[in-house]
């Protein structure tokens, strides 16, 4: 909310510079977001006074004035205004003056006469809407004095809480600063000045719907002039954001700033049989309201109509039909208390929030129905000169009594970390508005209510009963009172303390074996991502695995169909991803655009479908990599590709104390590369690996020959921990080591090969690493030999040489007789 | 044979075996020389033969010269073999030398995500005051992201999280982590400290300081007597562990629905220290996260009697706590994934 200090200044007096005083606002929670110099961009523009008004000897519209502006020669300046006069002072923008919008002044010949400067309307000054004639300043206005000074303002901007609508108001705020500095708060004195008949004769009002408008107040002025406020008013309402619009429309947004209460003003003429009706709307029924729109009406729409028709969406927006105009000169003053929820429910399925609506959805004091009336039809009568109606119609003249709200002071210090006593809580509260008294036997203190109230009895003696404003709609349970306390004591007296109560059972973090994959990829050279979780329709048809990598542990595992956001921001973040690999890819894409080569990225992230109506998350590593290890000076570049891929896994597989990786080819999946693709498998692990498609790397601008991609689900990636490394100790005995060539056909994969040597290597075979692979004389065509160098160990034992030959021939054996090879000698 | 000429030959091969040794001009040659000269079958031991034809009164004479020769010859080839090799090692080390201000062969760097890293560094932090991680959906549904928090539908606070909905009735992406909350509490009992990271949405357009997809860390505990002191007493030592312990904070009302009483927690603006500056609203402060007493609502929703508990809440964005540390200016480079931005995180 914009506050002007001015205007504020009318109900509390401040004693305090704008900082000090935005200080102590923001520490009592009402945070001022920014003190803004209101008319600070009106530069050289300072009263002047009309020495001369002649007619501009070539221009018809235009007139030639002289103008002083206390000192110095008096200045030539045309003007094409017709409301000037000899004697009148007004704002003068002298050459080299910036107005608002940004409009640069300067000395301008004008149909031949040369005008020293301009004589400036409320319009171009955004002091006032009138933009036809200059704006005639006060007699007494001192020559040579800048706008700015006169007319400026501070204005800050107060962000009010939704539970404090009762401060969205320059009365609100006024008791808040009253709490802050003591200085007592003062209503504007409002008088009516009952002139005209009895309004009973001029107004019925019937109420069909109590409970959503549980209070109608109305008031009728006749005999009116509609025009412009006077310009003052018009300053003040500038400067807190509203746009003056004419004197009666002015009056009731005035209110609103002053007093929070929204009202309106129907055209009296407009309205049949000086009867007013709030109920809802008739299936059907169509609106034109004020932003010129026709809209259909439904049954769920709380409407103020006349016997004829609907006039007004109840607190939300007026009709077009009963607008006050220029000849309107009988206005009917609406103030009414409207539910909350059906304002809110109304504003967003018309998707129309207005200043006035936003006030009823907070909630109102219902006396503000009677006091928002009296004050509009004040203000009507005075700036439009009409004549107000005697009393008011009041459909629930009724006012509530200050509810009690029974507390314990000793429990306000279990919350807060306080010792404060009885007495200084009181006198705390006393500076809110809120008096307090002894609770009396019985009274229960309510440490919740809605929707399961919780109401405790208090040891005799122990219990406080606050008496609530009535303007504290927000106070309603026990720890509402702690807030105030606090809040007016100051939350920066709230001590600091390191807990000291029992620690909770110790618990493991499921980050742990996520923590420990990244460190291991990070500490292998890939960069970690993260990436949108919402990505395009097309991104998720065009990524998705025909198989999809199955979860381990009691994760969910993915299928079912993707989860769609209903009111998306864009398409292009509209559905959940399935997995990361189409992430992954978009990001090698855009970085390559950024001319980058080498890319090896991997993200920890999840993937998110639905079955039915349930959700469903799951855990992923994704990995990445496009282009090659750079060269150095005395190195090639390593171009990447599977086995690199390949390779970090089998890292993480290692670092994670998972087994041994195993591959199988996988032709199947549209999205990847048929005969360069892997399905993985480990204990612990498993995923699929491969290059993705070309026809994807073109259709999704990836500029990169070769994209390499994995998708993995780990072993306690949802939650889990590595397990305890069991270790042994280092063997006693040195291993031997035999190299092995054996010739296969050329398709038979070397996977068949390692898994036939680790089956018949027997017990003593440790490692097996693949080192040289052969093609070509004197080789057969069709046949490669692939070469493995075996390390035995014995924990016992040097081996002698028969020992190991007899392994080796059992390994002959095996190859030749599971995968068709012999060895090469 | 007679002594005379014994004599001669020993002097003979002494004067012969030094001008060689003086000669020998490679370590390898110092070693042959070795070999041929006081080797088994070496020249010494060739002219040493004739001994045995001298009178036996003789010949400890012969030994003694035969000694004195073979200690010159040794002590010549010790002296000029390590000659040799001094200079041999000398022209190897010289032969060897390389230009040693060549960079250093690059070892791919990698590097963590910071937003990922920054609620890793609040979880330490937390950590060491009984904090322990918990997760929850994030696809969450109404009632435990805005019900159960004591939002209920048609509450004007609603319009503080601009909310998308997905597909399935009743559901949502959460908006920030506070639903946590209501799921550790159906899962443990009091004493709880627990701290939700995670990822949150919000139906927001992105610009430079808005992001529809961000992450936020969570923090809950409850206990008999856990409160508001409590919250600042950590808030301000986690402060000062994120932005140094010379920092001033500052404990001010905020408002939640899920709180009560509400707090937003400042610290001294890391740009002006406080001077009041643009980067601070010229207030002076930068508001780095919103707490408060779990409201009593809250409690219940949580199957916890809020008579005797209670307890606290906070919610941070790590964003802001990333973007304060490492003078980060545009939300949007966390999820663009430039790797030139990445890489500059360890
Ligand atoms: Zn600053």
């Amino acid at each position: 909310m914009k506050v002007p200090l001015s205007w504020l200044r009318d109900y509390v007096d401040i004693d305090l510079t704008p900082e000090q005083l935005a200080e102590r606002l923001t520490l009592l929670g009402m945070e001022v977001q920014s003190i803004d110099r209101w008319g600070g961009d009106w530069q050289d523009v300072v009263v002047g006074e009309l020495l001369s008004v002649s007619p501009h000897p070539r221009a018809d519209r235009l007139s030639l004035t002289t103008v002083t502006i206390g000192d110095g020669e008096p200045l030539e300046i045309v003007c094409g205004a017709t409301n000037i006069a000899v004697g009148q002072r007004v704002p003068v923008a002298l050459p080299g003056a910036v107005l608002p919008g940004g409009r640069r002044i300067g000395r301008a010949e004008k149909m031949g006469v040369v005008s020293n400067g301009m004589l400036c309307s409320g319009e171009e000054l955004r002091l006032t809407s009138d933009a036809d004639g200059i704006l005639i300043l006060a007699g007494d206005a001192p020559l040579g004095r800048s706008i700015s000074e006169l007319y400026g303002d501070v204005v800050l901007d107060v962000d009010v809480k939704p539970n404090r609508g009762d401060a969205l108001s320059l009365i609100g705020l006024a008791r808040e600063v009253s709490a802050a500095t003591g200085a007592p708060v003062r209503w504007p004195s409002i008088d009516v000045h009952e002139e005209g008949p009895e309004v009973g004769t001029l107004l019925d009002v019937e109420v069909v719907e109590k409970e959503l408008c549980p209070r109608f107040v109305g008031r009728v002025v006749n005999g009116l002039s509609v025009g412009p406020s006077p310009d003052g008013i018009q300053m003040r309402l500038q400067a807190a954001g509203v746009r003056p619009v004419s004197n009666v429309v002015d009056a009731s947004n005035y209110a609103m700033v002053e007093l929070g209460k929204p009202t309106h003003t129907f055209d009296a003429a407009a309205v049949h049989d000086h009867r007013l009706i709030v109920r809802r709307a008739r299936a059907g029924e169509r609106l034109e309201t004020l932003d010129h729109v026709e809209r259909d009406l439904d049954a769920d729409t709380l409407v103020i109509a006349d016997p004829a028709g609907d006039l007004a969406i109840a607190g939300v927006m007026g009709g077009a039909a009963s607008e006050v105009s220029d000849k309107t000169r009988d206005v009917i003053i609406e103030s009414a208390i409207f539910d909350p929820v059906s304002i809110r429910r109304t504003g967003q399925r018309y998707a129309l929030r207005s200043e006035a609506s936003l006030r009823f959805e907070k909630g109102q004091e219902t006396r503000l129905a009677r006091i928002g009336a009296d004050r509009v039809a004040a203000l009507i009568g005075e700036w439009a000169d009409g004549t107000i109606a005697r009393g008011r119609v009041d459909t629930n003249p009724s006012e509530p009594e200050p509810a009690r709200l029974p507390f314990r002071p000793a429990r306000v210090n279990r919350l807060t970390g306080t010792d404060l006593s009885h007495e200084e809580q009181r006198s705390l509260l006393d500076r809110v508005g809120i008096a307090t008294e002894e609770a009396v036997a019985g009274e229960m203190v309510p440490v919740a209510l809605d929707p399961q109230a919780a109401l405790v009895e208090p040891v005799p003696g122990e219990a406080l009963v606050a008496i609530l404003p009535t303007w504290r709609r927000d106070l309603a349970i026990e720890a509402d009172i702690a807030e105030e306390v606090t809040r007016v004591r100051g939350y920066e007296l709230v001590p600091g303390v390191t807990p000291h109560e029992e620690m909770p059972h110790f618990r493991p973090t499921p980050l742990d074996v996520r923590d420990a994959v990244r460190q291991t990829l990070s500490g292998a050279g890939f960069t970690e991502v993260v990436s949108y979780a919402l990505v395009s329709p097309r991104h998720v048809d065009a990524f998705r695995l025909r198989n999809p990598v199955p979860s381990l542990d009691d994760e969910p595992s993915p299928g079912g169909e993707p989860i769609t956001v209903t009111n998306p921001l864009s398409s292009q973040h509209s559905v959940l991803r399935t997995g990361l690999i189409g992430s992954l890819v978009e990001v090698v894409a855009s970085n390559r655009r950024h001319g980058r080569d080498e890319i090896a990225v991997f993200e920890v992230g999840k993937g998110y479908a639905k079955e039915g109506d349930r959700p469903r998350e799951w855990w992923r590593l994704g990995i990445a990599l496009a282009g090659s290890r750079p060269a150095s000076w005395d190195r090639p570049a390593f171009p990447f590709d599977l086995d690199d891929a390949k390779g970090v896994i089998e890292l993480v597989a290692r670092r994670m104390g998972l087994g041994e990786a195993s591959y199988s080819p996988e032709l199947d999946e549209p999205i990847f590369h048929p005969g360069r693709t892997a399905r993985i498998s480990a204990p612990g692990l498993l995923g699929i690996v491969g290059e993705l498609h070309p026809a994807l790397t073109e259709a999704w601008d990836v500029r990169a020959e070769r994209v390499i991609v994995a998708e993995l689900a780990l072993r306690g990636l949802s939650a889990g921990r590595p397990a305890p490394v069991r270790s042994v100790p280092p063997p006693r005995y040195p291993a031997v080591e035999r190299d092995l060539a054996v010739i296969v056909a050329e398709d038979r994969p070397i996977g068949d090969v390692a898994r036939v040597l680790r089956a018949s290597g027997g017990d003593l075979l440790r490692d097996i690493r693949l080192f040289d692979l052969y093609r070509g004389a004197p080789l057969a065509s069709g046949e490669k030999s692939v070469a493995f160098r075996l390390a035995f160990q014995a924990e016992d034992r040097t081996f002698t040489e028969t020992e190991i030959d007899e392994v080796v021939k059992s390994v002959a054996d095996a190859l030749g007789r599971e995968v068709g090879g012999r060895l090469r000698t | 044979m007679d002594l005379d000429s014994l004599r001669a030959d020993l002097e003979n091969l002494r004067r012969g075996a030094l001008e060689r040794i003086a000669a020998a001009s490679e370590p390898a040659q110092i070693d042959q020389l070795s070999v041929d000269l006081l080797g088994k079958k070496g020249e010494l031991t060739l002219v040493l033969r004739g001994i045995g034809g001298l009178p036996a009164e003789q010949r400890p004479k012969v030994g003694a010269i035969a000694n004195e020769v073979r200690q010159a010859i040794e002590g010549a080839l010790a002296e000029r073999g390590g000659e040799l090799r001094t200079g041999a090692l000398g022209r190897r080390l010289q032969a060897e030398s390389v230009d040693v201000t060549t960079p250093g062969r690059p070892i791919p760097r990698g590097s963590r995500h910071p937003i990922i890293e920054t609620m890793a560094e609040i979880a330490e932090v937390f950590g060491q005051f009984g904090f322990v991680v918990y997760e929850s959906p994030e696809v969450e549904d109404d009632l435990t992201n805005f019900q159960m928090l004591n939002i209920p539908p048609d509450h004007p606070a609603r319009d503080l999280w601009d909310t998308m909905y997905v597909d399935i009735p009743e559901h949502l992406l959460r908006t920030h982590t506070s639903p946590g909350q209501i799921r550790v509490m159906h899962a443990e009992r009091p004493p709880i400290r627990a701290l939700l990271p995670g990822r949150c949405f919000r139906y927001e357009a992105t610009d430079a300081s808005h992001a529809s997809e961000f992450f936020q860390v969570e923090g809950l505990m409850v206990d008999e007597g856990t409160s508001l002191a409590d919250l600042r007493g950590l808030l301000d030592q986690f402060a000062h562990a994120m932005f140094g312990a010379d920092k001033r904070t500052r404990f001010r009302p905020g408002y939640y629905p899920f709180t009560e009483p509400s707090v937003a927690f400042d610290v001294e603006c890391l740009i002006c220290g406080g001077r009041r500056c643009p980067a601070c609203s010229h207030t002076g402060w930068m508001t780095i996260l919103g707490a408060g007493m779990v409201h009593p609502v809250v409690l219940q929703y949580g199957g916890i009697d809020p008579e005797r508990y209670q307890g606290f809440a906070f919610g941070m964005g790590a964003e802001r706590i990333a973007n304060l540390r490492h003078g980060v200016g545009d939300l949007r480079l966390y999820l663009e994934n430039d790797l030139r931005f990445l890489e500059q995180f360890p």
